[in-house]
């Protein structure tokens, strides 16, 4: 077994509405989106016995599994650096041990209160502990805490390096309010954005603005995940985990400030197996799931993985590439990070299931891969999703 | 309300850096072996992994790689003092070897890459000294 590609298939989705306040606690989140992905796929609680969660996640896989009445748990375990390792790392866990037979069905899931800050604080405001230790000494002392700050400096880096402009960085802020407006469940949806209103928005630290900044959002969304042969005669169209993995190195150790020059990045240490392991190149992907916390990290993710090269991330992302229906490459089509939802990633996966099953708001024609990144600027994980049609 | 931000706390491994600020001198890790530095204090060297190293002082010029103006704040400590300037210097000794600090006296206007700049200390509220830099001409 040299992967596992094609042995995993993702066979429920499920999600809460995404909200500034969900009234209700992390666990109730977390039960609510895993029993609509349990329900999805056409299963019991009973059949589930695994739960991968992020490291971050305040949910407890035990008051999980006693709150669904999950009878049997064979399988428990989590993954680091938040939207990094957390969105397609969970699953990747997941398919690992359904395809090692450690467990036959798992959820992998995310739930917080990220927005109104009832059991998560939120993510953009900085900790006000009189001291910092660790690497935060070097950092928060200068008035750097927040991961915006961070990601301007690589932003600013790009912008010089290789002439990249603000108005690049809003090709993938329009994008996906493009097709949040038409999404009815995005929080964004009826709130066109054009050119003039992102650069218009409030500068946050330059060249960072504000609608270059993803949304904070309250909500949960889960997937479920068992062997390819146990998928077959379940409710949905199973779609299948043509290959996944995690990257990181020795760089990411400065916060969120990304050397932009390396050679080597998250990304690229994860394209370099991702795509041999699916048996595809980048020209068979249909359509894009990139982690959108910050336009510019979008831009770079796309040059790091291999759409495009290092620098020419800026015309890649123009003349309505990226925008559904006539874009080459849709980006995030239910509106992503930006513009949907901010469940750390686990929703554009979800959105990524639907585009595979045929079954999305923009669907894509005849979807057959979909790619899918998580959070970059900090150790991440990424998957290629493939079709049963 | 926090009147400066979060002072740096010493820790094993990072004392001698703090305590070289507080004789105004910027000093980092080099390695015994392949004679590299590195900033934020590791017990192994980056490059070859010696574990011998001496404390160098550098000479805290070098220029910017990159820096944004923070314009919103995020901490009690920051109302009052946006518009502020974070830096990353990338310091003279060595090709890559880059630092964090804020750029002070500076209208952010006229901030551009490769400026040439060089270290000065400022006192946070704490009494511990903090390596930032201006704008020079050399
Ligand atoms: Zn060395």
């Amino acid at each position: 077994m040299d992967s596992i590609s094609d042995q995993a298939c993702i066979v429920g989705i499920g999600h809460t509405e995404y909200s500034k306040d969900s009234g209700r606690s992390e666990l109730k989140l977390a039960c609510e989106a895993i029993g609509a992905a349990i329900e999805d796929a056409g299963l019991s609680p009973a059949d589930i016995d695994g739960i991968t969660k992020y490291t971050m996640d305040n949910n407890d896989a035990v008051d999980i599994s006693r709150s669904l009445g999950i009878p049997h748990l064979r399988f428990f375990s989590e993954v680091a650096y938040g939207g990094g390792g957390g969105p397609l790392g969970t699953i990747l866990l997941a398919a690992m041990a359904v395809v090692t037979g450690q467990a036959n069905a798992v959820v992998a899931f995310r739930a917080m209160n990220e927005r109104s800050g009832r059991g998560t604080s939120r993510f953009g405001q900085a900790s006000t502990a009189a001291g910092a230790a660790g690497t935060a000494s070097y950092a928060a002392p200068y008035g750097l805490f927040s991961p915006a700050q961070m990601v301007a400096l690589a932003a600013q880096r790009h912008m010089h390096l290789y002439g990249t402009e603000s108005k690049h960085f809003a090709e993938i802020a329009l994008a996906c309010r493009h097709h949040a407006n038409l999404n009815p469940d995005a929080t964004m949806y009826g709130r066109p954005m054009t050119l003039e209103d992102h650069q218009n928005s409030r500068m946050i630290s330059t060249p960072l603005r504000l609608l270059d900044c993803c949304l904070e959002t309250d909500g949960g969304a889960a997937v479920i995940v068992t062997k390819a042969d146990r998928a077959q005669d379940l409710r949905q169209p199973p779609v299948y985990i043509a290959s996944g993995g995690l990257g990181g190195g020795p760089w990411n150790h400065r916060f969120m400030v990304r050397d932009i020059e390396s050679p080597a990045t998250e990304a690229t240490i994860i394209a370099e197996r991702l795509f041999p392991d699916a048996g595809i190149t980048h020209a068979d992907i249909d359509v894009l799931f990139i982690y959108d916390h910050f336009t510019p990290l979008v831009l770079m993710a796309l040059e790091e993985f291999g759409f495009c090269k290092r620098g020419e991330g800026k015309d890649f992302v123009g003349g309505g590439r990226l925008r559904w229906p006539d874009g080459e490459l849709p980006l995030n089509t239910s509106g992503g990070n930006l513009s949907e939802g901010y469940i750390h990633g686990m929703q554009n996966t979800i959105e990524a299931v639907r585009q595979l099953r045929g079954t999305a708001r923009c669907q894509v024609a005849d979807t057959k891969h979909a790619f899918v990144s998580a959070g970059n600027a900090v150790p991440t994980s990424a998957m290629i999703l493939r079709g049963a049609r | 309300m926090l009147s400066d931000f979060p002072y740096p706390i010493p820790e094993h491994g990072s004392e001698p850096y703090w305590a070289a600020c507080n004789d105004r001198r910027l000093v980092m890790q080099r390695c015994d072996a392949c004679r590299k530095f590195r900033w934020q204090p590791t017990p192994l060297c980056t490059f070859c992994a010696d574990e011998n190293f001496t404390w160098a002082t550098l000479s805290g010029r070098g220029k910017i790689s990159t820096w944004t103006v923070v314009t919103h704040p995020v901490h009690p400590a920051a109302i009052d003092r946006v518009p502020y300037v974070v830096v990353e210097v990338e310091l003279d000794e060595q090709t890559g070897l880059r630092m964090l600090s804020n750029l002070v006296d500076v209208n952010p206007a006229a901030i551009k890459a490769d400026a040439r700049v060089a270290v000065t200390f400022t006192e946070h509220q704490s009494g511990q000294m903090l390596p930032v830099f201006r704008l020079t001409d050399v």
